[in-house]
């Protein structure tokens, strides 16, 4: 018997760059990418803004912030020159469940002309790192590098367009912190001197000066006193950089019937990005989370009113603000008064980063993982610290939740949303 | 001419145009002769039409200030930009569409406040190299 996803979905079209070879003249690999792509929509008639799926071996958001595209689904996956062939895989997977139309699955590799560019325009997963790359040689000379350095132009727009200040965002931050008190496993849990000494502080490693010494309770003269990082983001503002590591099992229902933890369903589940370099971000204000949460609430038939706690990317405080504007938990502009009103703290009506968020919890780099561990002990009540709501091993009484993490320079996001099993 | 110390862009074939022109002291920029838009980043292709029809026009180098920020952290900021914190780098919608990245001149970093989003800015070139000149704005 043929499985489900059997012809499901077919390859309509195939095409190649203008340039292959050894060509007279070097193009660089993203334009040996767009010469392809050009010509098989020439081929096939089905227009590039018709595209919504996008599979390459790591040029994905570039390709598609290079056409201007939004794409519902972004794969980068690039374990060699089989990826392609998986590419394929993914595409019939995620047209066969409905979440894709058209797959766009391409390549692009100067693998001669490198020789002569000195490895110029050979381009790079991720990007960034490439002089030709278009972003990267329209913006390096400007001397942007660490994420905060992008970040803060985010803040002063949404400050500029909404006349919100730099004290709304401090009380994301205080509020974090607030949650993050309850959390044993947060490095912020408490004061330094407070109880058990994290090894940082003990000077085990570093010299002791590297340590969190400012944990426990901060207010918003503490955020707007701490040192100015990149206008207006000061230090507070500012996640941690730490270790961490999480793992998270997926199975379909009757296996999660044999696990001695409880599931929790993933009810609905989207993606986007607007953009890859924030050169190309068009609305300072607005994520593609509108989009991805717009996806992931339609395929859950539920929406922000559902929703009873929320884990939101906090890689600074105008990540989470701007966020929860976009999952439609806040007006436009309002965002940080979901945490200004308390709305979002302990024993608030829609609590927010119980675990103490990147801010105050654990940030490793990518956070997006510990979003995902935190929703799970939330939802499943199998978070062993405080319990806060009454509920043993839950900081509240929530039964859903969206989870979104955001990536690049405000440029990715994935939204879910996980309800706890009936 | 003083060694200048921060990252210079390395032009690519697609981009040369406007590098040419900023050695004259000219805002280059693409548009879609299809569609008539201008676009920044310099593409082969429209990102708006997706046409391949892409000419080159002298733009008036004229912009209003979008967003911007203080760079105060020396850590953070590419090489050679660390002896220059505070620094204020500004995204500017150009007169004829789209949007650059920049350094603004002739501000005060230590006044934020007295920087206007919004307001008009005028384009300049300061030569980095032979072949690459860099452009930065100034308020007007």
């Amino acid at each position: 018997m043929p499985g489900e996803a059997s012809k499901a979905a077919a390859i309509v079209g195939a095409a190649e760059a203008n340039d292959i070879g050894y060509p007279q003249t070097p193009k660089s690999s993203l334009t040996l990418h767009i010469e392809a792509i050009k010509n098989v929509t020439d081929m096939t008639g089905i227009p590039i803004s018709a595209i919504d799926g996008i599979f390459s071996a790591g040029w994905s958001p570039q390709v598609a912030e290079y056409l201007g595209l939004h794409p519902k689904y972004i794969d980068t996956t690039a374990v060699g020159g089989c990826s392609f062939e998986m590419h394929v895989h993914h595409a019939l997977a995620a047209i066969h469940a409905g979440v894709i139309d058209v797959a766009l699955v391409t390549h692009g590799e100067m693998g001669f002309s490198q020789r002569f560019t000195g490895g110029k325009g050979t381009g790079r997963p991720f990007g960034g790192g490439d002089p030709w790359d278009p972003g990267t040689q329209h913006t390096s000379a400007y001397g942007l590098g660490g994420a905060p350095t992008a970040y803060s132009h985010a803040l002063n727009r949404h400050m500029s367009r909404y006349g919100t200040t730099q004290e709304d965002f401090a009380e994301i931050a205080v509020v974090t912190r607030e949650w993050a008190t309850l959390n044993p496993r947060a490095v912020m849990y408490r004061k330094a001197g407070e109880g058990d000494l994290a090894p940082l502080e003990k000077g085990e490693w570093g010299g002791g000066k590297r340590g969190h010494t400012f944990g426990g309770p901060i207010t918003v003269d503490t955020v707007m006193n701490s040192r100015p990082i990149s206008w207006p983001i000061k230090l507070l503002d500012v996640c941690l950089v730490t270790d961490h590591g999480g793992a998270v099992l997926i199975t379909g229902p009757e296996l999660a019937k044999t696990s001695k933890t409880p599931p929790v369903w993933i009810a609905g589940a989207g993606e986007n990005m607007s953009h890859w370099n924030m050169l190309e971000m068009g609305d300072f204000t607005a994520t593609s989370a509108g989009r991805s949460a717009a996806a992931a609430y339609k395929m859950a038939g539920m929406g922000p009113e559902d929703m009873e706690m929320a884990m939101i990317y906090d890689s600074f405080t105008v990540t989470a603000g701007i966020t929860a504007e976009m999952l439609g938990l806040a007006p436009a502009g309002e965002g940080p008064s979901l945490w200004k009103d308390r709305h979002a703290a302990p024993g608030g009506r829609l609590p927010i980063n119980t675990n103490g968020g990147g801010l105050s919890f654990n940030h490793s780099g990518m956070y997006g993982m510990q979003l995902l561990v935190e929703a799970y002990r939330q939802l499943s009540g199998t978070a062993e610290d405080g319990g806060f709501s009454g509920d043993p091993g839950k900081q509240t009484s929530a039964r859903s939740c969206v989870v979104n993490g955001t990536g690049g320079s405000l440029s990715t996001t994935g939204t879910l949303v996980l309800v706890s099993d009936d | 001419m003083a060694e200048y110390t921060k990252p210079i862009p390395s032009p690519d074939p697609v981009s040369q145009p406007f590098w040419d022109g900023a050695k004259e002291g000219k805002l280059m920029l693409p548009r879609c002769s299809d569609c008539n838009r201008v676009h920044w980043y310099p593409r082969v292709i429209c990102p708006f039409c997706h046409s391949m029809n892409i000419e080159w026009v002298e733009a008036t180098g004229k912009g209003t200030i979008h967003t911007f920020a203080v760079q105060h952290n020396k850590g953070l900021v590419a090489r050679g930009w660390g002896d220059e914190v505070p620094y204020v780098s500004a995204y500017i919608d150009l007169a004829e569409g789209d949007r650059m990245l920049t350094v603004l001149k002739g501000v005060d970093p230590n006044d934020p406040e007295s920087i206007e989003i919004g307001g008009a800015v005028q384009i300049e070139f300061e030569e980095a190299s032979e072949d690459v000149h860099i452009p930065f704005w100034r308020p007007v």
